[in-house]
């Protein structure tokens, strides 16, 4: 079975853009071939992540990005998990990849979030909840991960400093990211002073609503090399559905993201403790605690010591660092393309290409995106750089 | 597998649930081999995959599990803002999200609620598909 390796990456920026989702790709895209054949020359299938049809009133999204890169006549297709779409998107591309249909696919995501100012990104969140019950009765993103703040304060010695001291660390990794939407350190008072958005959780515990595109190529391992490209090996890929509402769930336990990471490190050969580095879906900051959890790098009820050096934590935390993008909490969050982006982060960490922001000595990455509220669909990837167990 | 017979009068669908809570019955389904409560009803029990799956009228009254206040709301329901909302855990063992008729302040995890029904205002009428426009909504009231 071919290994798929991922051979490159590129982004857009990221933020508030005076540029419409096909254009934001382009520009992704262009970074991803700097230095390479044309697109038409390499890919043979897109997959795009995107959340919603909302923002830009256009679906088709696979076919109208593999038309943007040059390609015609092959397979292309628009992935929708929320906020996993883009690493729904990654998965299919290393499946297809692993199973020996092709030797190069684009995984790429997009979404244009400021097109409705934040009314209109709340309307289109909302659609990922239970139509019945929860969006009847008026829920919202952050409302729902209140939910799940709340009940963690509740249960665990964590505070409400706890999860501004996750908001802060990742604003201080995103200060040396060049990609990063809010590139600024700010402190624990600036957190605990935001406006409140739904107690517990403040402006400054919530990733921002912003534009992005992202794009991974996704190859073998022989055909990276004749493209003459760094390779990070996609050693475990693996997705876990639960229940769409939060009432119906464990608000503690993200069992779902708990089967996707372990379904990766067994595919990979490896466990939690061997992960150097992680980029887990903290939409809010108390995700972070959950997914660090969950991932089997803090035993249960510490997790929201990530923001810690290693040295600092509870007995049984691993030396894993979280977020050395500034997560989607500063690194930025524009839904479709979230999944990529933390397979860009890891690409550059593991090649040497993360500049300031560099983990030292990192050879191997967990990703965890989560689509929905937190764990309604989990995907985790093992990347690394380390040779095949 | 069974069930090629749903119709809209099985409260395992939708239709069938709202009808009945509309007459004032909370209906739960309940596993028939492990006991999992499923709110609302559906053919197959997510907890063990069963489909073996009774429709059992259930207690209304729970208690906070969590809770929240929304204060930025979908643009639906910006006129009702801020609103309190929470998960209730209810007495026969089944876990509902609704909006709570108290304020949040008021409202701490382990209060004891009640659930009450009330018909659709004009303006949720307004923002409901057209096969919901008469399902009723539920609200926890403090107890």
């Amino acid at each position: 079975m071919p290994e798929p390796v991922i051979a490159s990456v590129g982004a857009s920026p990221l933020g508030r853009t005076d540029l419409p989702g096909r254009d934001l790709f382009s520009v992704a895209l262009a970074e991803a071939f700097d230095g390479l054949p044309d697109p038409a020359d390499v890919v043979e299938a897109v997959y795009v992540g995107n959340q919603s049809e909302s923002y830009e009133h256009q679906i088709m999204y696979g076919t109208l990005l593999a038309e943007w890169a040059g390609l015609r006549y092959v397979p292309a297709e628009r992935v929708e998990g929320c906020a996993a779409a883009g690493a729904l998107a990654l998965r299919h591309a290393v499946k297809d990849v692993r199973n020996g249909e092709h030797e190069a696919v684009l995984a790429c995501g997009v979404e244009k979030m400021t097109s409705a100012g934040t009314s209109g990104a709340t309307d289109a969140l909302s659609a990922a909840f239970d139509r019945a019950i929860e969006q009847r009765s008026g829920i919202t993103a952050p409302s729902q991960y209140a939910l799940l703040a709340q009940r963690y304060l509740h249960e665990t010695d964590a505070t409400e400093r706890d999860l501004a001291e996750i908001a802060v660390k990742n604003h201080a990794n995103a200060a040396r990211n060049p990609r990063a939407q809010f590139p600024k350190e700010i402190d624990a008072e600036t957190v605990l002073e935001s406006d409140p958005i739904a107690p517990p959780l403040k402006l400054y515990d919530c990733a921002p609503v912003g534009d992005g595109a992202a794009a991974v190529l996704v190859t073998t391992a022989e055909l990276a090399d004749d493209l003459d490209r760094p390779r990070v090996r996609v050693a475990g890929s693996g997705a876990s559905a639960n229940n769409i509402a939060v009432a119906e769930r464990d608000m503690t336990d993200i069992a779902g993201a708990r089967v996707a990471a372990e379904t990766a490190y067994e595919e990979a050969g490896i466990d939690a403790a061997d992960v150097d580095i992680a980029e887990v879906h903290d939409a809010f900051t108390v995700c972070e605690a959950l997914l660090a959890e969950a991932a089997g790098f803090a035993p249960a009820g510490t997790g929201y010591q990530s923001y810690r050096a290693p040295a600092e934590r509870a007995d049984g935390w691993t030396d894993v660092r979280l977020s050395p993008s500034g997560g989607l909490k500063a690194r930025g969050h524009p839904i479709g393309a979230t999944g990529l982006l933390q397979a860009l982060e890891a690409y550059e960490q593991l090649t040497g290409a993360a500049g300031d922001r560099a983990v030292e000595g990192a050879e191997t990455a967990l990703l965890l995106n989560e689509g929905g509220v937190a764990d309604a669909v989990t995907v985790g990837h093992v990347l690394t750089t380390a040779e095949a167990p | 597998m069974t069930d090629g017979d749903l119709d809209a009068t099985d409260p395992r669908t939708l239709p069938g649930f709202f009808d009945a809570l509309a007459e004032g019955e909370l209906l739960g389904g309940v596993c028939a081999d492990c006991g999992q409560v499923l709110l609302p009803p559906r053919p197959a029990c997510y907890a063990c995959g069963s489909r073996a799956v009774d429709v059992e009228p259930q207690s209304r009254e729970g208690r906070v599990f969590s809770y929240t206040e929304v204060r930025t709301p979908p643009p639906a329901f910006a006129a009702d803002a801020p609103y309190t909302v929470a998960v209730v855990e209810l007495a026969d063992g089944g876990r509902l999200l609704g909006r709570v008729a108290a304020d949040y302040a008021d409202v701490a995890i382990g209060d004891a609620v009640e659930l009450a029904v009330r018909e659709p205002t004009a303006a949720e009428r307004e923002v409901a598909l057209d096969y919901e426009a008469d399902w009723p909504l539920h609200v926890f009231e403090p107890r």
